[in-house]
C-alpha cells in the first residue's frame, strides 16, 4: 500500500485514569505518533458498542478503548462491565472477518504515561501493514 | 410425538370459564405445511389446533403485539393470553419475564414437548418433496417423520429434515409452563454449537468473504426484527426512521435523534445493522430461528447470534432463557471474566 | 441556530511551538455554528479571559470552546469566565490540544491537523450541551456514629463539640470497644481504662450525644444529607435511671454463661454488667440466656432482690427511626477466631490464649485480679511463648496482610509478663518487627534490654501438650537451629479481622468491602476516611488494622469530613447526571442492575434517576439497548458527532 498511509485511530479514554495517563505522557513530553484522536468519556463502562461500530463506520482504521485497571475504577465497577461488553464486541468483529488488531482495549492508569505512549506506538505499528479499513467504512 | 388432546381440553376449559382472552396456537397451514399461527376465542374452535413437526413458528412474538395493543387501550382486558409453546419458545418467555416486558400473570403457558424429535427445516422439506404437495407431516413410533403427499406416505429419518437449531437443541420441552403435554424425554444434543464449527474453522479472510456476500444480499426489510420476540423496542437504534414519539416529544428531540447508520442497503450499513442487532441480542437470543426463517434472502442470521451465545457460555458461563431471575448478560460480571484481550 | 465561540490558546510556545494556532482558528471559523474564532497567547490570563467574556456579550455566544491545556487545569477558570459574562458555565468546554497533542507530537502539520480535529469534536459536543445548574438538596444537620469503641467515641465527641447532634449506636451493653478490655497501652504503658473512661463519661454526659447502647442499625435509606435510619433498641430489662449497681441481682441469678468481656476466661450471670466502668452505668438482662420472659415465667429472682425496682420484664424491643445527614462507621475489629488457629492449639488447650485474653489476665480487674496465672491450674507460668503473626502474613492459609499492632502489643505483653513474674522467661517468635510509631522502636528495645525478652526469628511449626506443659516447636533462622520450648503458657498474636457483624452492616449501608473484608476507602492514599458512598465515612480498625493513635486521628478526620456536609444548609451536586427518556424506556431494568451507586429504580415500568446519588459515570447508557437513558452533556448523540469530527468528517 501507499508509503504514506497513516492509520486513523479513535481512542475512547476514561477521564479519571486513561485520559489522565495520557495527560501525564504529555507532561513528561513523551513522543508518540499523531494518528490517535482522543475522545474523553467519564468511564470505560460508558463506551457503548455503538461507539465502536460507528467509529469504524465513519472510517476509523483502529479503535482503542482505555480505562482504569480492574479494582481501581473511579466509579467502582464500570470497567468490569466494559470488559465484558467489549469482549463480546471484539469476538463479534473478529467473527465477521474484521482484522482482530483493529479493535483494542487497554488498562492505563493515571500514573502510566509510559504505558499509554507504548500502547499508541504499538497500535500504529500493528495497523500500518493492514492498510485502510474498508469493511465497515461507509462509502462517501 | 406428543398428542395435545390434554392441551385442547385445558384450552376449552380456559375459554369456557373466561380465564383467558384468547389462545394462540398452531392450526392447519394454508398449503399443507407449515402449520400456521391460530388465534382462538371460542371454545368450539379449539379443535382446530394441531401439533406436528411443521409447527415451526415462535408464537411468543405475538405476545409483543398483545402488549402493544393493550398499551393503546384505555381500559385493557387484563386477563392473560393462552399460548402454546415448544421448549425453545418457552425460553423466549423466560427472557421477556426477565426483562419485565410481560408479567407472569399475562400468560397462561400451554407447553408441548418435542420429545425425541423437533420441527422441520423449510429448505430441507422442500428439497425432499421435490415439488410434491404435502398434506400432513407426522411422527411415527420410531420417531421418524411420515410425510403424506398426493402419492402416498414417505418415511424419513428425523435428522434428515430437522431444523439445524433442533440439532443443537437446549430445551426439547418447555422450561416454564402451566400445563405440559408430552413426555420430558432426554434428547441427546447433536453437538452444542455444532452449527458454528464450519465458520470457526475458516480463516478471517474466508469469514469476511462469507459475511460480505451474505449481508450484501440484505435489503433492510427488517423482517428479522419483526419476527424476533426480543426485538420489541419501540424504536430501533439502528433504524433512523421508526422514531418512538409521544405527545410531548419536541421537534428538537426528533431532529437530534442519532442516525448511527444510513437507511441505504449498502454493505457497510447492512453490516453495522446486523452487528448491532447481534450485540443487542447477546444473552437474550434463544435461537428460535425465526429471524433466519423470515429472511426473504436466506441470510444465515442464526450463525451471527449463535456465535455470541457460545461466547456468553464459554467466556462468562451465561445461559439464556432458563432463569428469569438472572440479571442480563451485560448487567453482571464476574471477577474472573477473561481479560487476556486487554493490554 | 448555534453561536459557538472558539478560542485557541498559544500557551506561549507550549502549544504554538508545534501547532499552527492561527491555522486552527481559521479552520474552526469555517465550522458550522462557529461565529467567533480567535487565537491568543495565554487564554488563562486576565486579558485572555476578558476576550471570552467580551465575545460572549458582543456576539451573543451560546457556547464556548477553549482549545488549550488539559481540562484538569483550567476548566473551572474558563467556566467561571463564561458565567461572569452571563453564559451558563456548562456551555463552556475545553479541547485538550496541549498534553494530548502539542506536547507529544513533533510533526507540525500533523499536530495542527489533529488539534483541528480535537477542537472540532469539542465544538460538536458543546453545540448539544444543555444549560445546567448544580443540584441542591437540603441537609439534615445531625450525624450517626455506628460503633462505640475509641474511634466511635472520638468521632462523636468531635462532632458534638462542633455543635452537631450525634446519635451513637453500639451493639454491646456498654461503649468502650476493645480498648476498655486492655490493661496498659503501648508505648507509654498508660492504664487503658484510665485514659478511656473520661472520654466515655464525656460521651454519656454530653447534651449533644444521644447514646443508644445494646442497639443495632437495621436499615439505612436515602442519600447524603438525607439518610433515614432504623435502629433496633434491644431491651435490657433494666431501667438505667433506677439501677444503683448494687450487684444483688447477680448473687441470686442461677444462670452462668461465658463472660464475653473476659473472652471466656470467666463466667457471668444472665443479668450482668460487662465491666465496673460500663457506660451507661446499668445492668443488662441477657434474654438469650435467661429463660425467655415472654414465653416462660422468668425465675424472677433478680427482680425480687432489686430494691430500686429497676428490673422490668415487660420491656420490649423498639425500632427507632432517625434522620441524619452523615454517617460514620466505626465498628472496629475482632481477633481471628480460634476455629482458624487449631494448629497452634487455640481453643484446644486451656493455656493457649489469644492477645485479648492475655490482656484480661494482666488487667487488675480481670479474671485473676492482675496476676498472670495459667487458666488450667492457676499456677504462675515461668516460661511463656508469644507467637507473632498468628494468622497474619499467611496468604496460603489465613490472612495475607499484616495486622500492624501485634509486634507492639506482643512486646508489651512480654514486658507486662516480666513485670508480674520477675523470674519468668518470655520468648517471642517473630518474622519481622514493625515498630514505626513515635516511641515504638525504643519500646521494643526496652523489652529486649530491660526485660530480657528473647526474640526468636522464625515460625512455629507445632504446638502440643505434654504432661501439663505446652511444647512449642519452632525455628531460629538467625542461628539456623530448631527450637523446642516446654512452655507453661502460649499467647498468640491473632490477626485483626473486621468485627463480627460488620459484613451484614456493610450490606445494609451498601458500603463496599475490600478484598479482606474491611470497609473500603474511596482512595487508599488521598481519601482514607471516606467510603465510596457519599455521606458515609470510616474510622478505626473497621477500615484496616491500626493502633489507638491512628484510630483517634482517623476518627477526628472522619468527623471533619462529616462536618463538611453538616455545616452546610444545602449540598451541591454536579448536574451532569443521568436522564431517562420515557418514550424509549421499556422498564427492563438492565441499567438498574449496573449502577454502582444504586441511583436508578424501577417505578411503574419506567426507570427513575435519583439525581443526588447519580455520579454521571454513564455505565447505564452503554448498557441500555434502546439508548433510553443518557448522561446530560455527554449523550450518545454528542459522542456520535465527536466521533465524526475526530475522523475529519
Amino acid at each position: 500500500m501507499a508509503e504514506d498511509y497513516e492509520p486513523r485511530i479513535v481512542a475512547f479514554l476514561c477521564k479519571w485514569c486513561s485520559s489522565a495517563g495520557s495527560d501525564l505522557a504529555g507532561v513528561s513530553r513523551m513522543e508518540y505518533p499523531p494518528n490517535v484522536v482522543p475522545i474523553q468519556v467519564m468511564c470505560s463502562g460508558s463506551v457503548s458498542p455503538l461507539y465502536v461500530f460507528s467509529a469504524f463506520n465513519k472510517g476509523a482504521d483502529g479503535v482503542l478503548v482505555s480505562g482504569c485497571h480492574p479494582g481501581d475504577c473511579h466509579y467502582i465497577k464500570g470497567n468490569y462491565y466494559a470488559r465484558r461488553r467489549l469482549n463480546l464486541v471484539k469476538k463479534l468483529l473478529e467473527y465477521v472477518g474484521l482484522e482482530p488488531q483493529r479493535f483494542r482495549m487497554s488498562w492505563v492508569s493515571a500514573a502510566e504515561g509510559t504505558k499509554y505512549t507504548q500502547v499508541i506506538k504499538d497500535f500504529v505499528k500493528d495497523l500500518k501493514p493492514l492498510g485502510p479499513q474498508t469493511k465497515l467504512r461507509r462509502n462517501p | 410425538m406428543a398428542k395435545i388432546e390434554d392441551l385442547k381440553e385445558e384450552a376449552k376449559k380456559l375459554l369456557r370459564e373466561g380465564k383467558v382472552k384468547y389462545i394462540i396456537g398452531y392450526g392447519a397451514g394454508t398449503n399443507g405445511w407449515p402449520a400456521a399461527p391460530l388465534f382462538i376465542k371460542k371454545p368450539e374452535d379449539v379443535d382446530k389446533l394441531v401439533w406436528d413437526p411443521t409447527c415451526v413458528h415462535n408464537l411468543v412474538r405475538f405476545l409483543v403485539d398483545e402488549k402493544r395493543r393493550k398499551s393503546r387501550q384505555k381500559q385493557p382486558d387484563k386477563r392473560p393470553v393462552g399460548i402454546i409453546v415448544k421448549g425453545c419458545d418457552s425460553r423466549a418467555i423466560v427472557v421477556l419475564l426477565q426483562e419485565k416486558f410481560i408479567d407472569r400473570n399475562d400468560v397462561y403457558i400451554l407447553g408441548v414437548s418435542c420429545e425425541k424429535t423437533g420441527v422441520v427445516d423449510d429448505a430441507k422439506m422442500s428439497k425432499k418433496l421435490a415439488g410434491k404437495k404435502a398434506k400432513t407431516v407426522q411422527v411415527d413410533a420410531q420417531d421418524r417423520f411420515v410425510i403424506t403427499t398426493e402419492d402416498g406416505k414417505v418415511e424419513v429419518p428425523a435428522e434428515e429434515l430437522l431444523a439445524a437449531r433442533c440439532l443443537e437443541c437446549k430445551a426439547n420441552f418447555p422450561v416454564i409452563y402451566d400445563v405440559l403435554s408430552g413426555e420430558k424425554t432426554k434428547r441427546p444434543l447433536d453437538k452444542p454449537f455444532g452449527s458454528l464449527e464450519k465458520m470457526e474453522s475458516l480463516s478471517a479472510g474466508e469469514r469476511w468473504s462469507f459475511w460480505r456476500e451474505q449481508l450484501d444480499k440484505c435489503i433492510r426489510c427488517y423482517a428479522c426484527r419483526s419476527a424476533c420476540p426480543m426485538c420489541y423496542c419501540d424504536e430501533c437504534v439502528v433504524d433512523s426512521i421508526n422514531l418512538a414519539v409521544t405527545a410531548d416529544t419536541t421537534a428538537d428531540e426528533k431532529a437530534r435523534r442519532t442516525r448511527w447508520i444510513q437507511r441505504s442497503a449498502e454493505s457497510s450499513e447492512n453490516l453495522v445493522y446486523h452487528l448491532v442487532r447481534a450485540i443487542h441480542l447477546a444473552g437474550r437470543c434463544i435461537d428460535c430461528g425465526e429471524c433466519e426463517r423470515a429472511c426473504p434472502l436466506d441470510i444465515p442470521l442464526r450463525l451471527l447470534n449463535k456465535k455470541l451465545e457460545k461466547e456468553a457460555k464459554e467466556l462468562f458461563g451465561y445461559e439464556v432463557g432458563f432463569d428469569a431471575a438472572l440479571p442480563a448478560l451485560v448487567s453482571c460480571f464476574r471477577d474472573e471474566d477473561p481479560q487476556d484481550f486487554i493490554r | 441556530m448555534k453561536r459557538t465561540g472558539v478560542f485557541i490558546c498559544h500557551c506561549g510556545i507550549n502549544i504554538a511551538g508545534t501547532v499552527d494556532v492561527k491555522k486552527v482558528a481559521e479552520e474552526l471559523a469555517k465550522h458550522p455554528g462557529v461565529v467567533h474564532s480567535e487565537d491568543y497567547v495565554y487564554m488563562c490570563s486576565d486579558p485572555g479571559q476578558n476576550l471570552i467574556e467580551q465575545a460572549i456579550k458582543e456576539k451573543k455566544l451560546d457556547g464556548v470552546v477553549v482549545a488549550c491545556c488539559s481540562p484538569n487545569l483550567h476548566e473551572t477558570t474558563f467556566r467561571n469566565a463564561s458565567k461572569r459574562a452571563g453564559l451558563n458555565s456548562f456551555r463552556c468546554e475545553i479541547a485538550n490540544i496541549r498534553e494530548q497533542c502539542s506536547w507529544v507530537h513533533k510533526d507540525k502539520l500533523k499536530a495542527t491537523q489533529k488539534a483541528t480535529k480535537i477542537a472540532r469534536s469539542i465544538v460538536e459536543k458543546v453545540r448539544q450541551n444543555d444549560s445546567l445548574d448544580a443540584l441542591s438538596v437540603p441537609v439534615t444537620r445531625r450525624a450517626l456514629v455506628v460503633g462505640g469503641g475509641i474511634a466511635g467515641i472520638q468521632a462523636s465527641l468531635d462532632l458534638a463539640n462542633s455543635g452537631f447532634e450525634v446519635i451513637l449506636v453500639e451493639k454491646n451493653p456498654s461503649i468502650g470497644g476493645h480498648m476498655i478490655q486492655l490493661s496498659e497501652t503501648f508505648p507509654t504503658l498508660d492504664c487503658s481504662q484510665c485514659i478511656l473512661t473520661p472520654k466515655m463519661v464525656e460521651v454519656s454526659k454530653h447534651p449533644m450525644i444521644k447514646l443508644m447502647t445494646y442497639s443495632e442499625v437495621q436499615d439505612v435509606s436515602g442519600y447524603v444529607g438525607n439518610f433515614k435510619v432504623k435502629i433496633l433498641k434491644k431491651p435490657t430489662y433494666v431501667d438505667p435511671a433506677k439501677c444503683t449497681l448494687c450487684d444483688e441481682c447477680t448473687k441470686v441469678c442461677p444462670i452462668v454463661v461465658p463472660n464475653e468481656f473476659d473472652l471466656g476466661l470467666t463466667g457471668r450471670r444472665a443479668i450482668y454488667i460487662p465491666s465496673p466502668q460500663a457506660i451507661p452505668a446499668s445492668y443488662t438482662l441477657d434474654d438469650k440466656n435467661c429463660p425467655d420472659p415472654f414465653t416462660t415465667i422468668a425465675c424472677g429472682k433478680c427482680a425480687d432482690v432489686c430494691k430500686p425496682k429497676a428490673i422490668d420484664y415487660d420491656q420490649k424491643p423498639q425500632i427507632i427511626e432517625e434522620e441524619v445527614g452523615a454517617i460514620i462507621v466505626a465498628t472496629g475489629f475482632d481477633l481471628y477466631d480460634k476455629e482458624h488457629m487449631a494448629e497452634y492449639g487455640l481453643g484446644k488447650y486451656a493455656d493457649v490464649l489469644d492477645g485479648l485474653q492475655f490482656e484480661r489476665l494482666c488487667s487488675a480487674s480481670g479474671p485473676t485480679n492482675g496476676q498472670i496465672l495459667r487458666p488450667s491450674d492457676h499456677k504462675e507460668p515461668k516460661e511463656v511463648v508469644f507467637i507473632q503473626c498468628s494468622g497474619s502474613r499467611d496468604p496460603e492459609n489465613h490472612c495475607a496482610y499484616c495486622s500492624k499492632i501485634c509486634c507492639m502489643y506482643t512486646a508489651k505483653h512480654a514486658m507486662l509478663y516480666k513485670h508480674h513474674v520477675h523470674d519468668g522467661q518470655a520468648y517471642i517468635f517473630y518474622i519481622d518487627i514493625r515498630s514505626g510509631g513515635k516511641g515504638y522502636e525504643e519500646f521494643v528495645q526496652r523489652a529486649v534490654e530491660e526485660d530480657g525478652v528473647v526474640y526468636l526469628r522464625g515460625k512455629v511449626s507445632k504446638v502440643f501438650e505434654d504432661k501439663g506443659k505446652i511444647i512449642v516447636w519452632g525455628v531460629d533462622t538467625l542461628t539456623g537451629k530448631s527450637i523446642e520450648i516446654a512452655a507453661d503458657m502460649v499467647v498468640l498474636a491473632q490477626a485483626m479481622r473486621p468485627s463480627v457483624g460488620a459484613q451484614e452492616l456493610a450490606k445494609k449501608l451498601k458500603l463496599a468491602l475490600d478484598k479482606d473484608g474491611f470497609l473500603a476507602e474511596a482512595h487508599p492514599k488521598l481519601r482514607p476516611v471516606e467510603s465510596v458512598t457519599s455521606g458515609m465515612f470510616l474510622a478505626g480498625a473497621a477500615q484496616a488494622p491500626k493502633d489507638i493513635p491512628e484510630a483517634v486521628a482517623q476518627a477526628s478526620g472522619a468527623a471533619a469530613k462529616a462536618i463538611t456536609i453538616l455545616s452546610q444548609e444545602r449540598l451541591f451536586h454536579s448536574p451532569t447526571v443521568a436522564k431517562v427518556f420515557n418514550n424509549l424506556c421499556t422498564g427492563c431494568g438492565m441499567c438498574v442492575a449496573v449502577c454502582p451507586y444504586d441511583a436508578l429504580t424501577l417505578k411503574d415500568g419506567k426507570v427513575e434517576v435519583n439525581e443526588v446519588l447519580c455520579e454521571g459515570c454513564g455505565t447505564c447508557t452503554a448498557t441500555c439497548l434502546r439508548s433510553a437513558i443518557q448522561v446530560k452533556n455527554i449523550t450518545q448523540q454528542q459522542v456520535a458527532e465527536m466521533i465524526n469530527a475526530c475522523l475529519g468528517g
